[in-house]
Parts: structure tokens; C-alpha cells; sequence
């Protein structure tokens, strides 16, 4: 899979599975349609298991499909409908159910910060997922999430998240921006491909900056830069320039 | 025992045909913060295979990317971490924590089978014990499985008893590991990995109660090198099989060298001294400590009747021992000064190649006393008797220690401790 290769050209990767929790969101409540123009303006697409049903007559040049293996309600904010009262984090698919969808790689959420268990099921996912994808020449993307409130020191987590989800078999990892001293810590400690998730719209130039110039594979954005008026052209745009360039 | 088992407990513990192991647990960065030993494990892998590590333990993650390191005929054995479990984590007292952890958690995360896909020689799974009853139990059941998953790939499972929580204290915690490593014997584990309970004596009935081969775990890291070898020669002295160390390994300055002399201690019976050097001394010296000397000359006469020379009586011991004032003793003996060797006219006094002591060639000795003369300690003494060599008679010949070989009678005998062996490398 190329976007998980260490080419040297950084990739862009989208997430529209936030559905799963979260339901329609704004942008993606036709979903075929949304997707359909960024499909050969970014590198890979992270669909859920329904949303990649969807999808027919790609073509070689179309954006890689990777399937999210999992659910959880931590997305959910306090203002969110049907606010969380406790963490979940549910498996959905194996490997051969990915494989079965014709997903082009997984992708597993990292929880921290969360009740033990919780942190305690992602690892064993994420392992399982590592071994069982092997068998089927399925890359596994780990997202780290740091979101839960029992951090206490935000960079150092990324770091452990980036860690962990090495030491489970990740084949790529992706981390929130965790800052600067974090970033080269990671960086000089992640023998995979590794994308970025940009703080914002404002700093995502500035976030690359720094990323980029330490090995980062790429970005990863989530499904609000699928909203209209968000500068996902601008940034598909940066990075295919980098493209070219490095190629 | 199958085949299958017994050619992988074959590779993890005999490759040096010594049944003992060498081997390095890399697998922290799986279950505790990030910490620099972890950041570059490929380099860290590398140096202890240049070293001569027998056994790795890797987390799956890592065993995927650095399974090819281990290949060929000679190649360490991989050992996978089978489970997980938040213990480094655990504490608000650690203010390093990135994410501290209320509850140890502890969970097997791959199957044996899958161990074996990833050319795994053993897995290793951890018991918690003195925590609480609920996780104990647990560890029980998920030992207990990989037992059972195990036997049936013949994939040896080495099982790792902890002592931690709040049931153990200074007072029981040897008690709780002996308890735990036979606990892991009678489940069906094929090794133990265990830390060392601080003496030979309780190490030694530790290892004898698992009749199983024991590898002793270094724990925290410590500042001086010499303490992990110490570890590894009392784990052995104890009678077990080698060592499983982690930090101590893959935080030193140097993975390669400190494994290369955990090796020498495993494999080629160094001792720590002779490790840290890194070349082997097998000639000794004499050492005395004058305060614990007791004067009973049970050394004087022990080296007499060690000497079969027909010189009879404590004057012809090649070492005094002589009452000082306020009830002390001094002991003179041969400090291997070479002053007599130096100042024998006729090289009738030599090194001794084989035991390095000062050796006399009575053929060419003219007993003309230099020798005598010049001793600082007095313990080159006059025979009291002549001595026929070839056509000629010597009216006394000089009697000299010749460290009784490498064992010296005094020594061996001493109830004190105060006259003791020391090596040291051959005088040239």
C-alpha cells in the first residue's frame, strides 16, 4: 500500500467515519457524493464498513479505501444529543471482514486516558488486528487519540500512544500534533510511516512545517474538512507539491 | 517431552551446550512509558546479538519488525510477550506518568499459535501474585491456557511470577516468590523467569522447588554494570539457568559489551572480576586480612602436611604466623614480590607457567642463600635437611610457596576467612 510506504511522499488522508458515532455530520449527509470529488484529491479515505459498501466503479487513480475496525463513544461531546455517560470502545470487524469489504488497509483507534480497560482493549485490538491483518497482507493504521481526562501531561501521551501502537505492530501510525519536543521524540523513535493530525485550519501549514521536516508520511484530517470553505484543496495542494517534489 | 519442545527449549538453552541461557527482554516500551531505551530498539537488537545473546524478548509489534535480525543457524531465539499489563504505570507517586493508572491490568493478547507464526522459540506471560484475588486469578486462568495452547504447538512457555501489591511486604516477599515460581511449575510452565530474591540460599530453594530451569531478572537498572553480573553468577551459584535482564541491558552505555561479559559469566564460567576485565585470570595470590586472624595456626600446619617433602614441623611452613601486640596476629607469606626470582644468580627460581607461583629447579640451584637473604617476609626458609640431586648433594635447598598448585592448603583451611584466594593475572 503506498500511502503507508516510506517513499519519502507525503500522503493525505481523510476520515468520514465519524458517522458511526456521531451520526450525518455536516458535509457527508450524502455521503457518496461528498466523497466522490476528494476521492483523486487525496491519498486514502477512512470509510466505515457501510460507507464502503458504497462505493463502485473506482478507478486505479481513486484515493485508497481503509476501513475503520471499530467504535467508540468518546467522540461524543457533552453537548452531543446522546452525551456519554461512560467510555466504550467496541471491535466491529476482523481482517477478513476488511478484507472481505475490499478495503485497502484498517484502522484502529488508540484510546488514552480512559478507564484501564479501556486502554487495555485497544491494545489487545490493535495486536490482534496487527497479527491477523499479516495474514492477509492487510496494512493496520493506528489513530492515537488522546482525548480522556486522566491525561496529564498531553505530548508525553502522544508519545506513549506512539509508542504502544508500535510495540502492537502497527504498519502506520497516526498521532495528534503534540508539539514540538514530542514530535522529535517520536519522530526519531517510529520506524513506520506516521501522519499528523493538524491542531486546526490556522496552524496546519505551520504543523506540517515542522512534521514534514522530521519524516512525517502525511496528514490525516477529519470529516469537519470535508465542511465547505475548509482548505482541504489548499492543503491536498501543499502536499502533492512536496509530492512532486521529493518524487 | 515432544519434539517440538524439546528442540526449542534446546535452542533457548543449549546453545552453548552448558543448558543455560543469556537473554535480554526488550519489550518495555509494550507496558511502560517511553523511555530512551525504547526509542531505538533496532540498534539496541543489533548490539546484544553482536554480543552473543542466546534469547530476546520482544513485544508481537516488535518481533514483526525485528524477527529478521534473528535469523540464521546462529541466531538468538525469539521469546514473545504474550500478555500485557499497565504495572509500570501504576501509581500517582511516578509524576513521569503520561497517563497514570488507578488498577493493575493484566491480559493475554495473542494466541500461542500465533506466537509460532511470528517464529517465536518461547512466549513468556507474566503471574501476578499479592495484588488482589481477583487479578491472581485471572493470571491463573490465562497461564493456565497458554499451558495448555502451548503444549499443543510445543512452543515452551516460560512463566514470569511477580510479587507486587499490597499484600507483599520486606518480610514475605521471597516466600510469595518461591510460592509463585512453584504455583507456575504446577500450571505446566516450561521455564521460569522470576527476580532474584536477594540470596543464594533463598534463590537456590526457589530454583529447587520449580525443578524447571529459572532465569533471574534484572529489574531497575543500576548505575554499575558490575551489579548485573553479580546478579547473574549468584542466580547461577543457586543453580539456575541464566538471566532474562532488560534495563540493565538496554539502557547501558554499551548493550554489546555488558552481554558479552553476561555471556563470559554463563557460558565460560568467568567470574565477575575476570568478566569486567574481560579476560580470564586462572592464576591466584594469596590475600590476608590481618584482623580476622585468629592465630590458630591451623594454616601453618595445613601447609606443612600439604607438602610432601619429609620436612616435618611448623618452622618449615612457607608461611608464619606470628602474635603481635593486644592479642593480634600477622601472617607472613609470599606476596609474589619476584625479588627472589630477580636475585637468584642461576635461574634455579622461576614462574611457574602453570600455577604462577614461584617454582624452584633444583638442578641448578647452588643453595647459596640470595634468596633467603633477600625475602621481605621472611618465608623462603632453609631446609632442615639435605637433599641428593643427580651426582651431587645440596646441604639445604630453599623452601618456597608454590600456592600448592591453585588451591593453597592455608586458604582452604582457614575457619576465619582471614587467609583467602584472590586471582591475578600472570606476572610476566
Amino acid at each position: 500500500m503506498d500511502l503507508l510506504s516510506t517513499s519519502g511522499k507525503p500522503g493525505l488522508l481523510v476520515d468520514t467515519s465519524a458517522g458511526l458515532s456521531l451520526g450525518a455530520l455536516p458535509g457527508l449527509e450524502d455521503f457518496k457524493s461528498a466523497v466522490r470529488p476528494i476521492l483523486s484529491l487525496v491519498d486514502g479515505v477512512v470509510c466505515s464498513p457501510g460507507q464502503l459498501r458504497s462505493f463502485e466503479n473506482r478507478t486505479t487513480r481513486d484515493a485508497a479505501l481503509l476501513v475503520r475496525m471499530d467504535w467508540t463513544n468518546t467522540l461524543r461531546g457533552a453537548e452531543f444529543p446522546l452525551p456519554p455517560v461512560k467510555a466504550f470502545h467496541l471491535n466491529l470487524l476482523n481482517a477478513s471482514d476488511a478484507l472481505a469489504l475490499g478495503a485497502s488497509g484498517m484502522v484502529a483507534t488508540f484510546l488514552l486516558g480512559y478507564e484501564e480497560e479501556i486502554e487495555a482493549g485497544c491494545q489487545k485490538a490493535a495486536v490482534q488486528l496487527a497479527l491477523t491483518g499479516k495474514e492477509f497482507g492487510l496494512p493496520l493504521l493506528v489513530e492515537v487519540r488522546t482525548t480522556g481526562a486522566r491525561i496529564s501531561l498531553p505530548g508525553k501521551a502522544v508519545e506513549l500512544g506512539a509508542s504502544y501502537a508500535l510495540e502492537c505492530g502497527a504498519d502506520g501510525i497516526v498521532i495528534p500534533y503534540p508539539g514540538q519536543a514530542s514530535l522529535k521524540t517520536i519522530a526519531s523513535m517510529l520506524s513506520v510511516p506516521w501522519f499528523i493530525k493538524p491542531t486546526s485550519a490556522g496552524t496546519v501549514f505551520a504543523e506540517w512545517e515542522q512534521a514534514g521536516g522530521l519524516g512525517a508520511a502525511g496528514f490525516w484530517l477529519d470529516h469537519a474538512w470535508l465542511v465547505p470553505g475548509m482548505p482541504l484543496d489548499q492543503v491536498a495542494a501543499r502536499l502533492h507539491a512536496d509530492q512532486d517534489r521529493t518524487g | 517431552m515432544d519434539n517440538g519442545l524439546s528442540i526449542r527449549m534446546q535452542h533457548l538453552f543449549n546453545r552453548h551446550g552448558d543448558g543455560r541461557a543469556v537473554c535480554v527482554a526488550a519489550d518495555h516500551g509494550y507496558m511502560s512509558d517511553v523511555t530512551p531505551n525504547v526509542v531505538n530498539l533496532r540498534s539496541v537488537t543489533e548490539a546484544v546479538i553482536r554480543g552473543g545473546v542466546d534469547a530476546i524478548l520482544l513485544s508481537p509489534g516488535q518481533a514483526i519488525r525485528l524477527a529478521p535480525l534473528l535469523r540464521g543457524l546462529d541466531g538468538p531465539a525469539l521469546i514473545v510477550r504474550a500478555d500485557w499489563m499497565n504495572l509500570p504505570r501504576l501509581g500517582s507517586s511516578n509524576v513521569t506518568n503520561a497517563v497514570p493508572q488507578r488498577r493493575l491490568i493484566h491480559q493475554k493478547v495473542m494466541t500461542a499459535e500465533q506466537a509460532l507464526s511470528l517464529g517465536a522459540t518461547a512466549i513468556t506471560i507474566y503471574l501476578f501474585i499479592g495484588y488482589d484475588d481477583q487479578v491472581e486469578a485471572a493470571g491463573i486462568d490465562s497461564c493456565a491456557r497458554f499451558a495448555s495452547e502451548c503444549r499443543k504447538f510445543g512452543l515452551p512457555c516460560i512463566m514470569e511470577p511477580l510479587a507486587v501489591g499490597g499484600h507483599v511486604t520486606g518480610a514475605n516477599i521471597v516466600d510469595l516468590l518461591t510460592l509463585g515460581a512453584r504455583m507456575c511449575a504446577e500450571l505446566g510452565a516450561d521455564a521460569i523467569k522470576i527476580p532474584y530474591t536477594g540470596d543464594v540460599e533463598t534463590f537456590a530453594r526457589l530454583v529447587s522447588v520449580t525443578q524447571l530451569p529459572v532465569l533471574v531478572l534484572g529489574g531497575a537498572r543500576s548505575e554499575n554494570e558490575r551489579d548485573a553480573l553479580e546478579l547473574l553468577e549468584e542466580g547461577l551459584q543457586a543453580g539456575g539457568h541464566g538471566c532474562l535482564m532488560g534495563r540493565n541491558v538496554t539502557k547501558s552505555p554499551d548493550p554489546e559489551a555488558l552481554v558479552r561479559r553476561l555471556c563470559q559469566v554463563a557460558h565460560e564460567n568467568y567470574s565477575v572480576n575476570d568478566a569486567m576485565r574481560g579476560r580470564k585470570w586462572d592464576k591466584v595470590r594469596l590475600r590476608v586480612v590481618t584482623s580476622q586472624c585468629t592465630g590458630c595456626q591451623l594454616c601453618v600446619t595445613a601447609c606443612v602436611a600439604a607438602h610432601e617433602t619429609r620436612l616435618f614441623g611448623n618452622h618449615m611452613a612457607r608461611l608464619a604466623v606470628v602474635p603481635q601486640r593486644l592479642g593480634e596476629n600477622k601472617v607472613y607469606y609470599c606476596t609474589l614480590c619476584k625479588k627472589c626470582i630477580e636475585v637468584c644468580p642461576t635461574g634455579a627460581l622461576r614462574w611457574d607457567r602453570g600455577t604462577g607461583a614461584v617454582s624452584l629447579d633444583l638442578e641448578v640451584c647452588t643453595a647459596c642463600d640470595k634468596c633467603v637473604e633477600i625475602c621481605p617476609t621472611h618465608v623462603v626458609m632453609k631446609s632442615d635437611r639435605p637433599i641428593q640431586v643427580a651426582d651431587r648433594e645440596l646441604s639445604w635447598y630453599p623452601v618456597i610457596c608454590d600456592l600448592c598448585g591453585v588451591a593453597p592448603a592455608c586458604a582452604r583451611i582457614c575457619p576465619t576467612g582471614a587467609i583467602t584466594v584472590d586471582q591475578r593475572k600472570m606476572v610476566k
